[in-house]
């Protein structure tokens, strides 16, 4: 049984890491109808820029941490008005070739500039694990999820009772309407782009102290982020979370049934395409998602 | 539009008969191998320039870093050697088009340090017929060095995995540190060969594999199977993984409060840099006393400071690679095989062919490789294209490397 | 000349121009090129597919690498476990290739825009990893060679064919460039009629598409299975063409520049989709070119990715719209 609860554990533990950048993809979706095939990269990019004011300059680790976000945000900002906004209009098949195109180019940057070598980011949280039973739960674990459901809050906060909030989601639903009642639509979408960088820059330094950074460490994350949002809802913060978990758990409790017979299908090789299966599976049978609302189709 | 068309016809007609006209040109007679003048060789190869893989794109930087370096110096009997290394993004597919461009378009005279196992198997038998040598395949399959009938123009370089985990299990079964292995893989030929070599090590033995666990290179974490390691109740930890998912297994042993008595480490990610992020500033009791091999100079161990060829590979670096991470040991994995293609080149002199240089690849007996450790020979025999079969056990120590007991030597089969 | 004349006319005068262009390029360029051309037409012949899907019905996808390596796999079992010759496997790939395209295109025809992208994009993820999982009939991660073997034409002895000695990369581009020329008269065909005008209408506006009596279902569905077949004749002869598959040679990377290689091409212009399989064979060297260091060809390829949206919105079919034309072309992706 302990066992099991272990693997729940470990489970909640990667799931709270899928969960953090799910939030950033649900956030851009939301204030810009974008799924950002860069964001893994760019919360990379933010990552490694932590980890070279911590490490190389000498800083510690709040400045540090809060000099990231404020260039992630400006990076967000920046993005979106120089490649992502000229591209809008049209088909959506140029913005997404503009973000996987960001995708490769920001991927390339990271290489040439840190190298491939792995690196180690200092953790805000205490190092240690402290046991319950027989199952051991590490602070930084904990840690990951306090934040990801603190950043949940704060978006509810921010969307619900904030002018700029309700702004961008004025500027997101009907931007033509949104104009006309002098918001600034333009800025209402790279103010999203921005906070979404900056969420991924969160989600990059959560995740780095224990799967440790390199160039590549996004990439497997934003797959099951990817699954996380879709699953949760594309739309919806709390759902991004709670699908991270889920499939966190999910996966952990196949592989441990697998061993006693169970699913005996399942084997390390499935433990993404199970993650791709499900995005399949919600975007066919309900596309909102657990916590999404169903939108009507409009004809 | 008509006169369009009797234009376009015209043109045509031009292009149809330039072609007629110079499809015979293309042949012409060789004397000699393609790849060899008077005063040069052309070597080339793929590499993971970028990708998932690109942090063995090192290997390429630190051959031809030393291969210039060797120019530099008057080259080999005269002749200056070129290694040309293209990006292969660690796809197969790429690897097999870049391997005809070398070929058919650069004239190469051999495939030098072409890196992965898939990638060396995809190209091996269109090297083959074409009559190309395959030197020095950076990959550590059993294959490269075994199958030297099938394909006598092809070797490897650094001692096979399956003899690394042979090595491992040897240890295990003379010291009875304890009974019971556990064993973290990635799940590829690199991991798989790596545990057939343990297992075969431990035979006849009583230490036993409890568990092993599959983790695939694409994965986000290895914690799951980290957890499920531990609870078979093994003493001993065998981490055969890239250094990120070392580095993981190691902190999340340690997170669970897992204590085996012994882990071992596999060569490719036991890089004393990696064993200190591992150690987590030396609170990670899991590292301690971890057991790897080793057959290359750790360029950041400080043990070789002073040593002459650590210095000059320094100075080559800084030289010929200008930006390199200079601590990472694929550099000097990258020159040691430099160094060997160099030597071998010398042995056949003046009269350079394929035909000779696959014969002296099959009898090299070299005392000492500086860039390996003392005591490390190369030597290859007819039926025996695995240039490294020593090593040496490491042990990890205060916070470094020390290297103990003598030399393990292993014969594949 | 009448305009229906001409407009019959123009297209014809540019193929046939391109298949003798087609039919004498060996003679001037050398062996390795030729071999480097068929690689073309291979990716000619997968968006030549795509665009049906992705140009003409306006549905994205960023999957068409997993019909790939259906196809390539399909040719790489039946030669090396069935001894069937490597050009007999070709329809065979484009079968099942096709047969996945339409099951997948059902419960897709529910998904639109951004939200195909991401479940043709996962599918393109899954692919190697399942078709590692499944090593007793696809070899796993180590893969099949088919280099050397009999079922392989002229890998090891030239061919003859209409008295002429082919060696094998000549054969190869020859191969390729009929297949991709036949298919792609094929695809001018079905797009042209009744059907084209069907699948553009699905695209400019679904519900008037479905008020004029147009099947959305129907359509899309079509559109997948013929693009999944196309792409299923692609991945045919890049197993052909490479003698080796496994997992790794059908990465996600190859699907995302399928699609980059429609965009590229813009709308209904030969020379355009010609202009995007050349831009998939030979961006990525020339990227290497620029700089060697790692990442270095990753910053120049995702650089020139996003300049091209910026500089040929319409793709290469739009710029030569709008040179022809002074107002620009009303195609539009």
């Amino acid at each position: 049984m302990a066992d099991f609860l272990q693997q729940v554990v470990s489970g909640l533990a990667s799931g709270g890491i899928y969960g953090s950048l799910a939030l950033a993809l649900v956030l851009i979706h939301r204030a810009t109808g974008i799924i950002n095939f860069a964001q893994g990269e760019m919360a990379t990019f933010s990552t490694y820029i932590a980890w070279t004011l911590t490490t190389n300059h000498g800083w510690s680790y709040w400045p540090a941490f809060l000099f990231t976000l404020a260039v992630s945000f400006g990076g967000g900002v920046g993005v979106y008005q120089v490649v992502i906004r000229p591209n809008e209009r049209g088909s959506v098949l140029r913005v997404v070739i503009v973000t996987i195109g960001l995708l490769i180019l920001v991927n390339g940057l990271v290489q040439l500039i840190w190298s491939g070598e792995v690196r180690a980011v200092e953790s805000p949280f205490p190092s240690g694990t402290f046991t319950v039973g027989e199952v051991a739960i590490a602070y930084q674990d904990v840690g990951t999820i306090a934040v990801s459901l603190g950043v949940v809050v704060l978006l509810w906060l921010f969307f619900q009772f904030t002018k700029i909030g309700l702004a961008m989601r004025a500027a997101a639903v009907n931007p033509a309407e949104a104009r006309l009642v002098g918001v600034r639509v333009t800025w209402m979408l790279a103010l999203g782009w921005g906070l979404a960088a900056v969420l991924g820059a969160v989600a990059g330094m959560l995740a780095a102290p224990s799967v440790f950074l390199d160039p590549t460490m996004m990439q497997a994350i934003l797959i099951y982020a990817f699954a996380a949002a879709v699953l949760g809802g594309i739309d919806s913060p709390v759902g991004a979370v709670v699908g991270g978990l889920f499939l966190g758990v999910l996966l952990n409790v196949l592989s441990w049934l697998s061993q006693y017979g169970l699913f005996d299908w399942f084997t390390e090789e499935l433990r993404l395409p199970t993650a791709l299966a499900i995005i399949l599976g919600v975007l066919l049978v309900r596309p909102a998602g657990i916590f999404g609302r169903q939108a009507v189709r409009k004809v | 539009m008509t006169r369009k068309l009797t234009l376009t016809l015209a043109a045509l007609a031009l292009v149809l008969a330039a072609g007629v006209a110079t499809a015979g040109a293309g042949q012409e007679q060789r004397t000699s191998d393609p790849g060899v003048t008077a005063t040069s060789i052309l070597l080339g190869g793929t590499s993971p320039l970028s990708g998932s893989a690109s942090a063995y794109a090192s290997v390429a930087r630190g051959a031809d870093a030393y291969l210039k370096y060797a120019n530099a110096k008057g080259g080999v009997a005269g002749r200056k050697i070129t290694y040309k290394y293209l990006d292969d993004a660690y796809n197969p597919a790429q690897t097999v088009q870049a391997t005809r461009q070398l070929v058919e378009q650069d004239g190469v005279f051999a495939v030098f340090n072409a890196l992965g196992t898939e990638h060396n198997i995809a190209i091996r038998d269109y090297l083959k017929a074409q009559g190309v040598p395959q030197i020095f395949a950076a990959s550590g399959a059993t294959t490269f060095g075994r199958d030297v009938d099938a394909y006598p123009g092809l070797i490897g370089f650094q001692p096979s995995y399956q003899a690394e985990g042979w090595v491992y299990g040897k240890y295990l079964s003379r010291t009875g540190v304890g009974s019971r292995v556990a064993v973290l893989f990635q799940n590829d030929d690199y991991g798989k060969d790596l545990l057939a070599g343990l297992k075969r090590g431990l035979q006849r033995s009583k230490v036993k594999v409890v568990a092993a666990q599959p983790y695939e290179v694409t994965a986000s974490d290895v914690q799951s199977q980290v957890a499920k390691l531990k609870s078979s109740g093994a003493d001993v930890f065998a981490v055969f993984a890239t250094p990120k998912f070392a580095i993981q297994a190691y902190v999340f042993a340690n997170k669970l409060g897992w204590k085996p008595r012994l882990t071992i480490n596999n060569a490719v990610s036991s890089a004393s840099n990696i064993m200190l992020l591992a150690s987590e500033g030396g609170t990670n009791k899991v590292v301690n006393g971890s057991v790897s091999v080793v057959f290359l100079k750790d360029p950041t161990d400080p043990k070789w400071k002073n040593d002459p060829t650590m210095k000059l590979y320094r100075q080559v670096m800084k030289k010929y690679a200008p930006g390199a991470n200079v601590n990472d040991v694929y550099h000097v994995y990258g020159m040691a095989v430099a160094w060997t293609t160099v030597e071998v080149l010398k042995k056949v002199g003046k009269n350079l062919t394929r035909n000779a240089l696959v014969a002296a690849l099959g009898t090299m007996s070299m005392g000492r490789n500086p860039f390996l450790l003392p005591g490390i020979a190369i030597k290859t025999g007819p039926s025996d294209h695995f240039p490294i079969e020593q090593m040496l056990l490491q042990r990890w120590d205060k916070g470094a490397w020390k290297s103990f007991g003598g030399i393990w030597g292993y014969r594949a089969t | 000349m009448s305009a229906r004349l001409r407009r019959t006319a123009v297209p014809v005068v540019a193929f046939a121009l391109l298949a003798a262009f087609m039919l004498v390029l060996p003679a001037f360029v050398n062996d390795f090129r030729a071999q480097q051309f068929a690689y073309v037409a291979i990716y000619l012949v997968a968006i030549t597919g795509l665009n049906v899907l992705s140009g003409y019905t306006g549905q994205i996808s960023l999957g068409h690498g997993a019909f790939m390596a259906i196809g390539g796999y399909t040719t790489a079992i039946l030669m090396t476990d069935y001894g069937v010759k490597d050009v007999w496997t070709i329809p065979a790939a484009a079968l099942v290739a096709g047969a996945a395209g339409v099951l997948f295109g059902i419960p897709a025809t529910r998904l639109s825009g951004l939200y195909l992208a991401l479940a043709t994009f996962a599918i393109a993820v899954a692919t190697p990893p399942v078709i590692k999982r499944f090593e007793g009939f696809t070899g796993g991660g180590s893969g099949i060679n088919l280099f050397g073997t009999e079922e392989l034409t002229a890998s090891l002895t030239p061919v003859e064919i209409l008295g002429f000695e082919l060696n094998f990369n000549n054969w190869l581009y020859y191969l390729c460039a009929t297949v991709s020329l036949v298919l792609y008269v094929v695809a001018w065909l079905f797009l042209r009629g009744r059907t084209g005008r069907a699948l553009r209408a699905v695209r400019d506006s679904e519900t008037a598409a479905v008020s004029f009596g147009v099947s959305l279902t129907r359509y899309k569905t079509l559109a997948f299975g013929v693009s999944a077949a196309y792409a299923g004749v692609a991945g045919s002869l890049f197993a052909i063409a490479t003698t080796f598959v496994n997992p790794d040679t059908f990465p996600i990377s190859l699907s995302i520049f399928l699609l980059v290689g429609v965009v590229v091409a813009g709308l209904g212009s030969l020379a355009g989709l010609v202009a995007g399989a050349i831009f998939i064979q030979f961006l990525p060297l020339w990227a290497q070119e620029v700089s060697k260091s790692p990442g270095a060809p990753a910053v120049v390829y995702g650089a020139i990715l996003i300049a091209v949206m910026f500089l040929l919105p319409y793709g290469v079919a739009g710029l030569i719209a709008r040179l022809l034309r002074p107002r620009r072309g009303s195609t539009g992706i």
